[in-house]
């Protein structure tokens, strides 16, 4: 084989690469060396089939490793694959890396590779950040003095802080996973079970509703139903919500204060208008009365009766018999009118032995009727210490354009004209 | 004199005050001279695998004493790791990459390219980076307190374009 014509078929093959590419058989040395004769061109074209093939084992070796088979091998005196065994090194450290990253390695850096070492150690300064970020919502999350619950979009619990585990009894474990309306607020205030459709945090993670309770209850381990504050907001992922954090307070001790105080209040109500020592209504709580049903009885003319009446000779009980003994009688004596008298009827301690009635709807005839008969009710009685006592009793009936003065003072007027008659009877004002 | 010499790191000297003009870094090719005229002489006198079996020795030598001097070995060892890469980027050693780690059996296959021993070198059929075996092994066994045999299974000499070590801890 001459020259020239191994030159052309090089030129033939090489043209065929550049046209087709390598192709799957790659690039083949056309001629065989043994079959030429001259011995130095023998060899040069020996070379130039070593060439042929260690360019062909560079370009399959590329190939695997752009398919990222990072174990490939290669012959070691291939000059054309040395820089790609760089490449294979810096990519085997580069997945070592990710591996040690996904760990939560983040001292990793990479040197040398231009834009990549940008990107990347850029990538694991904000993964830096985040971790940091995440440390901090721990530590805040740790501390908090409210219970607070992170739950995805069903509904099941992800995360608790300690706060909420301590408050609910469970174990992280325990309630991991679980949907919290199915554990942890499943029940209403007076302990029957929600309809899951019905419950109202249910509906309001299922829908991406914000949620507040300050009446709710949460069931803890030991059955306990705790009395908590609920707020609930939705968490959101790109623009699609996707779960919810809760945050709940533990309201026992205020719900205790918060009835201890409405106790206290309903008792200084009562005090205000309460004479202490009988119980009955005070003059205050009389007045305020009186002149509403008086308005009452303007407006519907309708008859309105007022009986003051006072307990004869009291200086003396209380002189011969003591305070003690004088309380006892008022008590007893207010016990009885209040059995005598209509639950519409308001008796009232006017002051020291003096009482009044306020009586609506009654005529004078009725009022008389019924201010004589507590009277013979209050002779009859043993009031024990002293054994009896009497009370004299004066009436007077409301008239349009009255107000509370006018019409106690003509109580008061018959009830003195009584007094003066002689005690133990019923006078009305004429 | 001595009949033998006992290192210390402190024999390397102060430099800002030897050299206060041309500082204290020089050029790979001063490095490599020393070395390879050393290799030369010490194989003629005592025989090749002598002389590459000393040269581990000073390597592992200098790898505890770089250790101890330079480095921090009550790190994790992943912040260890980093920081190794770091110091030798920074003063010009090589750049170390880790491609396989066991933490548990304590075995790593590990590269270091652009090394001062054999990057840029023709191949000539051997790995020839006695010395950073040594140096590896010797950090290593200061780091963990075990000996380490590290063994170059792939090197610029050898075709490669990059030095690779497999390092295991020796038992017993």
């Amino acid at each position: 084989m001459n020259p020239r014509k191994i030159l052309e078929a090089l030129n033939t093959c090489l043209k065929n690469a550049m046209q087709k590419s390598l192709g799957k058989h790659g690039l083949v040395f056309p001629i065989d060396p043994g079959a030429i004769d001259d011995e130095y061109l023998k060899e040069i074209c020996r070379r130039f089939e070593a060439i042929f093939d260690m360019i062909n084992e560079s370009y399959h070796y590329s190939e695997r490793l752009a398919q990222g088979d990072l174990k490939s091998k290669v012959s070691r005196s291939n000059i054309f694959a040395m820089p790609l065994k760089g490449l294979q090194a810096s990519l085997n450290h580069l997945t070592w890396q990710a591996r040690q990253i996904s760990e939560g390695d983040l001292n990793q850096q990479v040197d040398f590779l231009g834009e990549f070492s940008e990107s990347f150690n850029q990538m694991i300064s904000s993964l830096r950040e985040k971790k940091i970020i995440e440390q901090r919502l721990k530590q805040i999350t740790d501390v908090l003095a409210e219970g607070v619950f992170l739950v995805d979009s069903q509904g099941k619990i992800i995360f608790a802080n300690p706060k909420a585990i301590r408050l609910m009894g469970y174990r992280f474990e325990e309630i991991q996973g679980c949907p919290i309306h199915e554990i942890i607020h499943k029940q209403k205030p007076d302990g029957t079970l929600y309809k899951t459709e019905k419950n109202p945090l249910f509906v309001a993670i299922k829908s991406g509703e914000n949620y507040n309770n300050d009446d709710g209850v949460f069931t803890c381990k030991s059955g306990f139903l705790m009395p908590v504050s609920i707020a609930c907001r939705v968490v959101f992922k790109a623009d699609t919500w996707d779960g919810a954090v809760i945050a709940f307070r533990d309201i026992t001790e205020q719900k205790k204060h918060l009835q201890t105080l409405e106790a206290i209040n309903t008792l200084l109500e009562k005090q205000a208008i309460t004479d202490p020592l009988t119980g009955i209504y005070n003059r205050i709580k009389f007045n305020q009365s009186l002149a509403f049903e008086m308005k009452r009885a303007e407006r519907y003319n309708t008859p309105m009766a007022l009986i003051m009446f006072d307990i004869d000779h009291f200086k003396k009980v209380n002189d011969t018999y003591g305070h003690s003994a004088g309380d006892n009688v008022l008590k007893s004596l207010t016990k009885l009118v209040s059995a005598n008298i209509r639950k519409i009827d308001v008796f009232a301690r006017w002051g020291g032995e003096e009482f009044v009635i306020q009586a609506p709807g009654t005529s004078l005839d009725d009022a008389k009727k019924l201010a004589e008969k507590l009277r013979t009710k209050i002779e009859a009685y043993d009031f024990i210490e002293p054994k009896n006592i009497t009370a004299s009793f004066g009436i007077s009936i409301f008239q349009s354009g009255d107000d509370n003065i006018t019409v106690i003072n003509r109580a008061d007027e018959a009830l003195y004209r009584a007094k003066h008659g002689g005690r133990n009877q019923v006078v009305s004002h004429a | 004199m001595q009949d033998i010499y006992d290192f210390e790191w402190e024999h390397l000297g102060d430099l800002s005050e030897g050299r206060p003009n041309l500082g204290s870094e020089t050029s790979v090719l001063v490095y490599r001279l020393m070395q390879y005229s050393f290799k030369d002489v010490f194989s003629k006198e005592v025989g090749k695998k002598k002389t590459l079996d000393l040269f581990v020795k000073a390597g592992s030598l200098a790898g505890k004493a770089f250790c101890k001097n330079i480095l921090d070995t009550s790190m994790p060892f992943a912040e260890f790791i980093a920081d190794l890469k770091e110091k030798l980027i920074s003063l010009k050693i090589g750049i170390l990459m880790i491609e396989e780690a066991d933490e548990q059996k304590l075995e790593f296959v590990l590269t270091v390219s652009e090394d001062l021993d054999c990057s840029g070198l023709p191949i000539f059929g051997e790995s020839v980076c006695d010395y950073d075996e040594g140096f590896i092994a010797g950090i290593l066994e200061e780091y963990t307190g075990k000996k380490f045999r590290v063994k170059e299974i792939d090197c610029w000499a050898t075709g490669d374009r990059t030095c690779r070590f497999k390092a295991k801890p020796i038992k017993g």
